[in-house]
């Protein structure tokens, strides 16, 4: 017997359960396309260039759709398995050896992973390219982010799945070759047993699960958060399949054992068949809660960015017109006369081009690194090293009240104190060689204080800079970065294009002069770039939401098409001892709790827990709006629930077709 | 009093992709007295199985009626067939019927929980049925965990936990070896001593001669009827088996 005939075998048996095979393959390659896109976004060059963060969660995306697909692939090949138990069972029994069944499984392997490998990676690009264009075209995109694929990617999702099959192969061979043949033919009746040690799989789901929630919490920084962010998610996946094949199967048993619930048509009918299949039933609500958990969180943060933008935009530019000027450490006293010098300056500039001056700001600052260590600001060199240094920013009293119109006044030894992370309690803080008593105030600075651990001080008066600066480098003499800068910001009234003339005027006079030691920055012109970015950001949120939703629509298919299939004959039977059309119905609706509801709620829950890292990265792209997000969160999660309706609407009406 | 009576039963099937016919059932007339054990025998081909499927609402006739209790079958209504045939009928099926996924105490339960029945009235209503049938011991385990004759009894058990009018039986022992169709038939020829109505089709000749009067039909007519009166078991087996003899050369005469 040569391979020709095995493989023609292999096709004839393909083909004979076309039944399970076409769902199978089309799930299979709604996934492969589904991880070759991931890749290729990750290799996009707007991803690539756009952020430094957005690599690194493509990344994260790549490798969980990876996950994702192992677990996928793996569960859909037991279903399709299970119920082949029987007619390769038979194989034996007529004498073909388990070298030979090995190589029809093979072959079966085979021609299933290229086709769908193939299409997949067909389908993948075409619907990149498809919705890209669409998208481009609906989001009205300044400039359009192209769809590209590489060669790498391709390889990476060949190999990946090439690997994946391959360990189906090894798991169907193993099937049959060490278990008997009478248990093979049993093999479709039998019920799933539930998995030894469920209990530990409970308690091992809930601490898989409460540590990836304490990650989110208790994050204390956006850049903690990136680093973090792969961490608890992969610690929530794994929960949550933990928590489904335990949970799952627990309250199936202690509803089974409650009989006023158990012994009515509906809940009997679906609680003996879950329970039945009660992994599968698991691992299938797992895959659908997770991928509900990524269109949520990929869609309501990116919506989020981008209603945000106008925020973002104040908080990075917070005047219409904002000046920096960068100080000189051999020359303080001409810097302090440059900066009075230039708010006069820009004062007469704007004037000058027929605008005025509604609101002004300026303040001079001086920035360290360095930690808190027991009531006391002990200076670092710079922000190189592993642990996060907390930054200082040290501005005088006149500046701060000046710009915030507050009328502190402080003796020689006192400071107001704001830090974001407030976790500061002591009256005194000593840096340098002295310490100041502290009276606490608000952030009345940037927004930006708040993405990482930051101080702001406000001392009575520049000489406390310069001494500052002095303790400092008598600790680090190499140092050349302690320098007391300013900022200038104001906001004009008067027509547009005036201020377009003004803004021009003032890029050219203090931007790309050497030696200037200024940079300009109109919030205008900001915008449209700013847009762009955000809008690309919407882009890709859409994109994977698009993306996810479609694999929660395939899998909530597969599994109807395949329980239906399973559950044919056994409707069949029921129908002949007096069930009639109207309980087929109520069992299909008793499983809405389930099939429904519960991945719902649990992705609510997941996403919810995840609030606030996600919080902290949104900090990254300038999110600071609270409100917003959870608007939008809520919103989302509302939207996704009602898709999601209707996909297990559909296909629960497809099952129903096929039982009936 | 009559339970069942069947007259002029006719049924023709159209073979789906010609316009080939098939008469499967000609013209059958007989009636069942209450507490009878029928039994229908008739070679393969006969139309034993259709006539079962009318009797039991799974198939509709092509002409001629149905009675039970003196009212028509055909005039019950869609909606209430399922609960018709819940609460009225009991079946017994050659190849079981039992579901996988329920243990075998909810498989003997099924139709009560179909039916909407109180936990408490099914469970006062388990035990005698499980005691008689001598699967106590097994309630608790799959289907696949016991063996084709406590497969069958179990199915005897589904059938008589509704109290049903009739028990209709479709070859019960086909899939039985000798001992286990003995011990199944003596549990049938019990219930029926209680007062249970039962029809059962078969083509075993021994199992035939538990019953109290067989019924052979042949090309889709009753074509002849035996009582075993009095008579003990293996003599009431020697003239079924002279009979389908009969019925068999007159076969061969009649072509
Ligand atoms: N669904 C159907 N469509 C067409 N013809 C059918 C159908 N079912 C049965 N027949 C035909 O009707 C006739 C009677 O069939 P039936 O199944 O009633 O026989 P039976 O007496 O039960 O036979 P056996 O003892 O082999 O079970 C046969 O000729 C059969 O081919
Ligand atoms: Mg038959």
């Amino acid at each position: 017997m040569n391979n020709r005939f095995f493989s023609s075998l292999a096709l004839r048996n393909i083909k004979s359960n076309k039944q399970l095979y076409i769902p199978f393959l089309l799930s299979s390659t709604a996934i492969i396309a589904m991880f070759f896109l991931m890749v290729s976004l990750m290799t996009n060059k707007f991803v690539q260039e756009r952020s430094s963060s957005l690599p690194t969660l493509f990344m994260i995306g790549v490798v969980v759709i990876g996950i994702f697909s192992v677990i996928f692939i793996l569960y859909t090949n037991s279903f399709l398995i299970k119920r082949r138990k029987k007619e390769i069972g038979l194989y034996g029994i007529l004498g073909l050896e388990k070298k030979h069944v090995a190589k029809i499984l093979f072959f079966e392997s085979l021609f299933s992973s290229l086709l769908s490998i193939a299409a997949g990676l067909l389908a993948g690009l075409l619907f990149g390219r498809l919705v890209f264009m669409l998208l481009n075209f609906m989001l009205r995109m300044p400039n359009d982010i192209a769809y590209t694929t590489s060669l790498l990617s391709v390889g990476a999702t060949v190999a990946l799945f090439v690997l994946i099959f391959g360990i189906t192969l090894l798991y169907n061979i193993s099937q049959f070759t060490f278990a008997n043949p009478i248990k093979l033919l049993k093999g479709k009746q039998e019920g799933e047993k539930e998995p030894k040690g469920s209990l530990i799989l409970f308690i091992l789901s809930l601490i898989f699960l409460g540590w990836g929630y304490a990650i989110s919490i208790t994050i204390p920084d956006p850049l903690a958060a990136i680093e973090k962010f792969f961490l608890a998610v992969l610690l929530v996946i794994i929960g949550t399949y933990l928590l489904f094949i335990s949970g799952s199967i627990f309250i199936l048993k202690a509803l089974k054992n409650n009989k006023r619930i158990y012994y009515r048509s509906g809940a009997f009918i679906s609680i003996s068949g879950m329970l039945y299949r009660m992994k599968q039933n698991a691992v299938g609500l797992a895959n659908i809660c997770i991928l509900a958990s990524m269109v949520i969180i990929a869609v309501s943060t990116t919506i989020t960015i981008y209603l945000g933008s106008e925020e973002t935009l104040e908080n990075r530019f917070p005047y219409e017109h904002n000046l920096k000027l960068f100080g000189d450490m051999d020359y303080v006293a001409e810097m302090n006369n440059r900066f009075f010098e230039l708010q006069d300056e820009v004062i007469e500039l704007t004037e000058e081009n027929g605008l005025e001056v509604a609101e002004m700001e300026s303040y001079r600052y001086e920035s360290f690194f360095g930690n808190l260590e027991d009531g006391s600001f002990v200076f670092e060199q710079s922000s190189v090293d592993g642990d996060l240094p907390v930054l200082m920013m040290v501005i005088p009293l006149q500046d701060f009240n000046g710009m915030t119109g507050e009328n502190y006044s402080l003796a020689d030894d006192e400071a107001l104190f704001y830090h974001s992370t407030k976790t500061y309690l002591k009256e005194d803080l000593s840096i340098g060689n002295k310490t100041y008593s502290l009276t606490e105030i608000e952030n009345e600075f940037s927004a930006d204080m708040a993405l990482t651990e930051s101080i702001a001080l406000v001392v009575p008066d520049e000489a406390h800079l310069l001494d500052l600066r002095e303790d400092y480098m008598g600790q680090f003499p190499e140092s050349t970065h302690i320098t007391v800068d300013a900022e200038i910001g104001w906001n004009t009234e008067g027509t547009e294009a005036a201020e377009k003339a003004l803004a021009e005027q003032l890029e050219s006079e203090y931007n790309g002069v050497s030696g200037s030691f200024s940079r300009y920055e109109s919030r205008d012109s900001q915008r449209e770039e700013w847009y762009s970015i955000n809008g690309g950001f919407l882009f890709l949120g859409v994109f994977l939401g698009l993306l996810f939703t479609l694999g929660t629509l395939l899998i909530t298919y597969f599994k109807q098409i395949s329980e239906g299939f399973d559950d044919r004959g056994k409707f069949q039977i029921m129908q002949k001892v007096g069930l009639d059309e109207n309980m087929i119905k109520d069992s299909t609706k008793s499983q809405i709790i389930w099939m429904f509801i519960l991945p719902i709620v649990i992705a609510t829950i997941h996403v919810s827990f995840a609030y606030p890292i996600v919080r902290k990265l949104l900090l990254i792209f300038g999110v600071t709006n609270d409100m917003t997000w959870l608007m939008t969160f809520i919103a989302v999660v509302i939207a996704f629930a009602g898709i999601y309706w209707m996909i297990y609407r559909v296909t629960s009406k497809v099952y129903y077709s096929i039982v009936k | 009093m009559t339970l069942l009576e069947i007259k002029n039963l006719k049924k023709i099937y159209t073979a789906r992709f010609s316009n080939q016919q098939t008469e499967a059932l000609a013209a059958v007339n007989f009636s069942v007295e209450e507490g009878e054990f029928v039994s229908i025998m008739g070679e393969s081909g006969s139309g034993k199985t259709t006539l079962l499927n009318i009797i039991s609402t799974l198939d509709d006739a092509s002409s001629g009626e149905v009675y039970l209790d003196g009212n028509p079958l055909s005039k019950i209504k869609d909606k209430e067939i399922s609960a018709f045939r819940r609460n009225t009928l009991g079946f017994v099926f050659q190849d079981f019927n039992l579901l996988d996924n329920f243990t075998i105490k909810d498989n003997i339960l099924l139709p009560l929980v179909l039916s909407k029945t109180p936990i408490e009235e099914m469970e006062s209503r388990l035990p005698p049925i499980v005691r008689n049938l001598g699967i106590e011991a097994h309630i608790n385990k799959f289907p696949y965990e016991v063996s084709g004759g406590q497969k069958q009894r179990v199915a005897v058990a589904r059938a008589l936990i509704t109290k049903p009018k009739i028990i209709l039986a479709d070859e019960p022992t086909g899939a039985l070896d000798s001992k286990a169709s003995q011990n199944l038939m003596e549990i049938l020829k019990g219930i029926n001593e209680t007062g249970q109505t039962i029809l059962m089709v078969t083509h075993s000749i021994r199992a035939a001669s538990f019953s109290k009067r067989v019924l052979f039909i042949r090309d889709g007519a009753v074509y002849h009827e035996i009582y075993r009166g009095e008579q003990p078991a293996d003599e009431f087996m020697d003239r079924i088996s002279d009979s389908l003899k009969v019925l068999s050369t007159r076969g061969e005469q009649d072509e």
